[in-house]
C-alpha cells in the first residue's frame, strides 16, 4: 500500500497545470482585457461590423445616432444622409471607423466591473462636424458625386466632411439593383478613402517648391504661346496667356508657364518637396488611415514630368491630406492635424478629449505668406470675392483631366484668412467640369454655413 | 397568479436593475463562503495511520500493520520490510477483509510463502497460524473488536451535522437568489422552465441530504460542491437554452442515482471486484455501440441519437475505465495484470481513434498515465507512453485535418477571429465585458455563440456571474483533486486509492481541457466541464467519477461508500 499511496502525488501535476493555466490567463486578462473588449465583433460593443453602443452627437449637441437596441439615426432625413459615412449603416457596408476607434472609451470598461456600469447605454461621442454644415454641403452638391470638407487649421476640428453619393439609412434605396450609376461607390467615404487626380490645384505644390528652390522665381517671366512642345507631345493651354510673372501665371493657371517652372525646379527638387510637404502620403485621422496619394516621376519623360507639376500624369492626392496641406499654408507653414472626434464621455466622466496637434513645419513663414498672397489674388482677380461675403478666401481651382470620354473632375482647395474663421477646405466634384465654375457655388454655401455655425458658438 | 405576473412584468425594468446590482456582489460572496466552508475540512483533516493488526516477529518485536493491504518483502517500498537475501523484493501480500478476516497470498516469490509449514499461494489466516517468509517465522495478531471500536472513536470525524446543514442552507439561499434574478429578467414561459431546473437541483440536494442523515453519514462537502457546479451549469443553460433545463435536471437525478449505485458497489471490495468485470465489458461495449450506431457531429462520431435524446456513451466509458484500472495490491504485483490493462487501454484507444474523438482520447490517455504510474511506479514507463502518444498524435494530425486546424488556431485566435478562433475570441470578449462580477442573469450575449452552455460554458458563467464565480467553479474541481490525493493515502485498499486518484484526475483533466481551451491557453478540444456543461451523459459520468473519490474517504461516518465499523449497521 505504501508504494501506491506515495505515488498519488502524480495527480498533483494535473492540478498544477490547471492552476498555472488559470494564473496565466489572469495575467493575460489584466494586460489584454481592454483590447479584447474593443476588438471588432465584440458582442457587447459591436453590432455586426460597426460599433453598436452609445450615442453620437454633432458639434452643437444634436443627436446623430443612438446605438441601443439597434441604430436610431437623426430624425432629420437630410442629416441622416449627410452624416451617414461617419456613423456607418445598419448592414455594416459603411464602416464608422473613426467612431469605433474610441470604442473602449465609449464602453467605459474597467477590469473590475467590465462594462457593467455603462451596459445598455454606453457613452457619448461628440463629433466636430456640424449637421447644419453637412446638410448645406449635401444640398449644394445635389446629385453630384464627390466630397466637401472644411476644417479649422488652428484647432484641427473638422466642421464638414461630406461624401456623396449617400443614402438615407432609414429608407435604403435599391443599391444593388441600380443601373443608373447614381450609387457607384456609395459605401466609400471619399474624403478618407479616395485618391483623386489633382489637376491644377497641384500648382500650389509646384509653386511652393519653386519658391523654395528657385531664388529669382518671382523676378522671372514666362511667355505662353498656348503650347510647349516636347518632340511629338506637348503641354497646352486653352488660350495663349502671353508673358506673365509667377503670380499672374498662377492666377491664369497657365500650363505652359508651369511647364517652364517645372524645368527650373527639376525632378529631383520636385520629388524632394512633394515628400517634404507630405501631399502624396496618407494621413491618420482618429485612428483611421486615409488613402495614399501618388507622385512618381522616376520614369517620366520631360513632357510627363511637366504634366506631373500641373497635377496630371500619374499624380493622385487624398482630399483629407490635401486639405491639411492647405491648413499648413494658412497657418504660416504648419497647421493643425484634422480630427473628427472631439470628446467621449462614459459613465458621467470624460474618457477622451481631442488635443490640437500641429503638423511639422513644412514651409517657412516667408514662403507660406507668399503663397497666401498669390491664392488670395486668385479669388480677388479670378473666382470673385463676392462669392464669400465677410470672408477673405484664398484658393486655387483645378480641372483634372481623366482621359477617355469622362468629363473632368472639378477641384477647389484653399483656406480662409480671417482670424475668427481659420478654415481650410477642399471641394471635389467628380466629373464636375470646370473647376472654379462648379466648386465655387458649392463652397460659397458651405463656408456661409460654417460662418453661421461659428458665429453661433 | 395572473396579476402577479403582470405586476412582475411592470417592475422588471427598474427593480430588475437594482436587484442585479445586489446580486452580482451577493453571488460571489456566498460562493466564496460556501467554497471555503466545504473545502477547509476536506483539505485539513488529519490523516492518522490506522492500525489493523500486529505482526509478531521472532525477535519479539511487533510490526504494526496499517492498511488493509500490505506488501511484505525485501524492497524498501514494502509495507513490511524484511532485509534478508532469502526474502524476495515483493514476497507476499497480507489482506484484511470487511468482516475482519485476513489472508496471505504469495506474490510470486522465489522461496515461497508458508503457513503452518505448508507452501501456499493464498491462504486464510487463523489466529496463532505460523507464517514463514524466507525463513522468518511470524504471527499475525489482529486488533480486537474493542480496539477497533476505540480506533473508530478516535478517527477524525467528518463535519458535524450542523456544518453540513449550514452549507446546504447557504447553497439553497444562493440558488434562490439566482432564481429571483432570472425571474426579474426573463419572460414567464422561460422562467417556468428555469424554475423547474433550479427547483430540481434544490429538491435533489435535500433528498440526498436526508438520505445521508438516515444512514448516519455526515460528510456532504463533495456533494455540496458538485451541486453548486450543477447550479452554475443550470444558470448557463437557463440563459442559453431555457427549454433544456428539465432535461439537464433529469440527467442530474440519474447522475445522483448512478453515484449512489457505484458507491454502493464499491462499498464491499469483493463486490467491487466482481462489478469491475462488468464495467470492463461495458466500457468497450459503450464505445463499440457508438461506433456502430453513432452519428457524426463536428467531425467526431461520438453521439447516439435515441428517441430524440442525444447520448455520448464515451462519457460513461470513462467511469468504466476507472473501474478497469483500479486494482488490489496482490493483482498489481502480478505483471500479467498490468499487461492485460495495457491491452485494454489500446483497444479503447483504437475505438476512439476510429470515432475521431480527439478530446476524449486525450482524457483516456491521461487517465491511463495515472493508473499506469500508480500501479507500476515507473517513471520510465510513463516517459515511453508519452513518447508513444507523441508519435500517435503526429500521425493523428496527419489523418484528421480538423484537429490540425485547432492547433493552427491555438494562440493565434485573434488572427482568425471569424472562423477557427470564433468561439474563443467571443469568449474572451465576453469575459472581459463581464468583469469580475458579471452582468447578471440574461445580461450576456455569449449565449448566441455555438456551445455557449457546454464547450465555452466557463465564459458564459464568467460573463453573467463574473470571473470570480467562474474561477471558483474551477477551484471546486481543484479541491476535488487535492482531496483525492489526501484521501487516497489513507484508503484501505489500493483499489480505492487508484480509483479515487484516477477519477479525480479525469475530472481535473476535463476541466483543464475545457477551461484552458476556452481561454486559448490550450488548443480548443470541445471537452465538457464536469457537472457544469449541458449534456446528460457528461453529468452522469461526472457523478459516477465522484463516487470513486467518495469511496476512498475513510473519515468516520463520512462516506456512504465506506461501511461503518460497528456491526449491525
Amino acid at each position: 500500500m505504501n508504494r501506491v499511496t506515495k505515488r498519488t502525488w502524480m495527480m498533483g501535476v494535473f492540478i498544477l497545470v490547471l492552476l498555472l493555466g488559470i494564473l496565466f490567463f489572469l495575467g493575460e486578462y489584466m494586460l489584454q482585457a481592454s483590447d479584447w473588449i474593443v476588438f471588432s465583433g465584440s458582442p457587447h460593443i459591436y453590432n455586426g461590423t460597426n460599433i453598436g453602443f452609445g450615442t453620437v452627437l454633432d458639434r452643437s449637441g444634436e443627436t446623430l445616432l443612438v446605438m441601443n437596441d439597434g441604430r436610431t439615426y437623426s430624425e432629420n432625413a437630410a442629416t441622416r444622409k449627410s452624416t451617414l459615412h461617419w456613423l456607418g449603416d445598419r448592414d455594416g457596408f459603411i464602416k464608422a471607423s473613426a467612431v469605433s476607434n474610441y470604442a473602449s472609451e465609449m464602453a467605459g470598461f474597467d477590469l473590475v466591473n467590465g462594462i457593467y456600469n455603462t451596459n445598455g447605454e454606453g457613452g457619448v461621442t461628440n463629433l466636430t462636424i456640424s449637421a447644419q454644415v453637412q446638410n448645406a454641403a449635401l444640398e449644394a452638391m445635389g446629385n453630384r458625386k464627390g466630397t466637401v470638407a472644411v476644417y479649422n487649421y488652428e484647432t484641427g476640428e473638422i466642421l464638414c466632411a461630406l461624401t456623396t453619393p449617400t443614402f438615407d439609412p432609414d429608407n435604403v434605396p435599391d443599391i444593388d439593383g441600380d443601373e443608373s450609376g447614381a450609387y457607384d461607390g456609395v459605401y466609400l467615404n471619399r474624403f478618407l478613402q479616395s485618391a483623386y487626380v489633382p489637376g491644377s490645384i497641384y500648382k500650389i505644390v509646384t509653386t511652393a517648391a519653386a519658391l523654395n528652390c528657385v531664388p529669382d522665381i518671382e523676378e522671372q517671366t514666362f511667355t505662353c504661346y498656348g503650347k510647349v512642345e516636347y518632340g511629338t507631345e506637348a503641354v497646352t493651354c486653352e488660350t495663349a496667356h502671353g508673358t506673365q510673372n509667377l503670380q499672374r501665371a498662377f492666377a491664369n493657371s497657365c500650363n505652359c508657364a508651369y511647364a517652364q517652372i517645372a524645368e527650373l525646379v527639376g525632378k529631383e527638387n520636385m520629388v524632394k518637396y512633394v515628400d517634404a510637404f507630405g501631399v502624396a502620403d496618407s494621413l491618420t485621422i482618429d485612428g483611421v488611415t486615409t488613402a495614399e496619394g501618388n507622385y512618381d516621376v522616376s520614369e517620366a519623360a520631360p513632357v510627363s514630368f511637366a504634366w506631373s507639376c500641373i497635377g496630371q500624369y500619374n499624380d493622385l492626392i487624398n482630399p483629407a491630406r490635401f486639405m491639411t496641406f492647405m491648413g499648413a499654408i494658412a497657418g504660416g507653414g504648419k497647421g493643425a492635424e484634422p480630427y473628427i472626434v472631439s470628446s467621449v464621455e462614459s459613465g458621467g466622466s470624460i474618457t477622451y478629449r481631442a488635443k490640437a496637434r500641429d503638423t511639422q513645419r513644412i514651409l517657412s513663414q516667408e514662403v507660406a505668406e507668399k503663397l497666401q498672397g498669390m491664392m488670395r489674388n486668385n479669388v480677388q482677380s479670378v473666382y470673385g470675392d463676392w462669392n464669400f461675403p465677410g470672408l477673405s478666401v484664398c484658393a486655387k481651382s483645378g480641372t483634372s483631366q481623366l482621359g477617355g470620354e469622362q468629363s473632368p473632375n472639378a477641384m477647389f482647395a484653399g483656406f480662409v484668412q480671417n482670424e475668427e474663421y481659420p478654415l481650410a477646405f477642399i471641394v471635389v466634384v467628380e466629373n464636375g467640369g470646370y473647376g472654379s465654375h462648379t466648386c465655387v457655388p458649392v463652397l460659397s454655401k458651405v463656408l456661409a454655413a460654417c460662418k453661421a455655425v461659428m458665429d453661433g458658438e | 397568479m395572473e396579476e402577479f405576473w403582470n405586476s412582475l412584468a411592470l417592475s422588471q425594468g427598474t427593480l430588475g436593475e437594482e436587484y442585479i446590482g445586489f446580486l452580482r456582489l451577493a453571488v460571489p460572496v456566498l460562493t466564496a463562503l460556501l467554497l471555503l466552508r466545504c473545502a477547509l475540512p476536506l483539505l485539513t483533516f488529519r490523516r492518522e495511520p490506522e492500525i489493523w493488526a500486529w505482526l509478531n516477529m521472532p525477535d519479539g518485536t511487533q510490526v504494526p500493520i496499517t492498511h488493509w493491504e500490505n506488501l511484505i518483502g525485501r524492497s524498501k517500498g514494502c509495507d513490511v520490510t524484511i532485509e534478508l537475501s532469502t526474502v524476495s523484493r515483493n514476497h507476499a501480500v497480507l489482506t484484511r477483509y470487511d468482516d475482519g478476516s485476513w489472508t496471505i497470498s504469495d506474490a510470486g516469490s522465489k522461496t515461497g510463502t508458508f503457513v503452518n509449514g505448508r507452501n501456499v499461494q493464498i491462504c486464510a489466516l487463523n489466529p496463532k497460524d505460523r507464517i514463514s517468509i524466507g525463513g522468518v517465522e511470524m504471527q499475525l495478531q489482529p486488533i480486537t473488536e474493542r480496539q477497533e471500536e476505540r480506533q473508530a472513536q478516535l478517527r477524525t470525524k467528518a463535519a458535524s451535522g450542523w456544518d453540513t446543514l449550514t452549507n446546504l442552507m447557504l447553497l439553497t439561499t444562493l440558488q434562490c437568489l439566482m432564481l429571483l434574478g432570472f425571474m426579474l429578467k426573463t419572460d414567464r414561459e422561460n422562467f417556468i422552465s428555469i424554475l423547474q431546473g433550479f427547483g430540481g437541483i434544490i429538491l435533489c440536494q435535500w433528498i440526498l441530504y436526508i438520505f445521508y442523515a438516515i444512514i448516519r453519514r455526515k460528510s456532504f462537502e463533495l456533494e455540496t460542491m458538485a451541486m453548486f457546479l450543477c447550479t452554475m451549469g443550470m444558470a448557463a443553460i437557463a440563459t442559453v437554452k431555457p427549454d433544456e433545463t428539465v432535461k439537464q435536471m433529469i440527467a442530474l437525478i440519474i447522475g445522483v442515482i448512478t453515484f449512489l449505485a457505484i458507491g454502493w458497489s464499491l462499498r464491499d471490495l469483493e463486490r467491487a471486484k466482481k462489478v469491475r468485470y462488468l464495467a470492463v465489458a461495458a466500457g468497450v461495449g459503450f464505445l463499440a455501440v457508438t461506433l456502430v450506431f453513432g452519428t457524426e457531429y463536428y467531425g467526431a462520431k461520438n453521439w447516439i441519437i435515441l428517441g430524440g435524446m442525444s447520448l455520448q456513451p464515451s462519457e460513461l466509458s470513462k467511469v468504466c475505465f476507472v473501474f478497469a484500472g483500479a486494482s488490489t495490491i496482490d493483482r498489481i504485483i502480478n505483471k500479467r495484470n498490468l499487461i492485460l490493462f495495457i491491452v485494454y487501454s489500446v483497444v479503447i484507444c483504437c475505438f476512439l481513434a476510429l470515432m475521431n474523438d480527439f478530446g476524449t482520447a486525450l482524457i483516456f490517455f491521461c487517465a491511463f498515465l495515472v493508473i499506469a504510474y500508480l500501479r507500476s511506479g515507473s517513471v520510465g514507463t510513463i516517459a515511453l507512453a508519452i513518447t508513444a502518444l507523441g508519435f500517435a498524435g503526429v500521425l493523428a494530425l496527419r489523418i484528421a485535418p480538423h484537429a490540425l486546424q485547432r492547433f493552427a488556431t491555438w494562440r493565434h485566435i485573434w488572427e482568425d477571429p471569424l472562423v477557427g478562433g470564433y468561439q474563443q475570441t467571443r469568449s474572451l470578449m465576453c469575459i472581459a465585458s463581464g468583469g469580475l462580477f458579471g452582468l447578471g442573469p440574461e445580461g450576456g450575449l455569449l449565449q448566441y455563440v455555438f456551445a455557449a452552455d457546454s464547450d465555452i460554458v466557463f465564459a458564459t458563467i464568467s460573463e453573467e456571474w463574473g470571473l470570480l464565480v467562474a474561477l471558483m467553479t474551477v477551484l471546486c474541481i481543484v479541491v476535488f483533486g487535492f482531496f483525492a490525493i489526501r484521501t487516497a493515502r489513507v484508503a484501505r485498499s489500493s483499489f480505492y486509492s487508484i480509483g479515487a486518484c484516477t477519477a479525480a484526475s479525469v475530472l481535473v483533466i476535463q476541466t483543464i481541457l475545457n477551461c484552458l481551451g476556452t481561454l486559448d491557453i490550450l488548443p480548443f478540444t470541445g471537452v465538457t466541464f464536469p457537472f457544469v456543461s449541458n449534456g446528460g451523459t457528461s453529468m452522469i459520468g461526472a457523478w459516477g467519477l465522484l463516487a470513486f473519490v467518495k469511496a476512498a474517504d475513510t473519515r468516520q461516518n463520512a462516506s456512504f461508500a465506506v461501511r461503518l465499523a460497528k456491526k449491525g449497521e
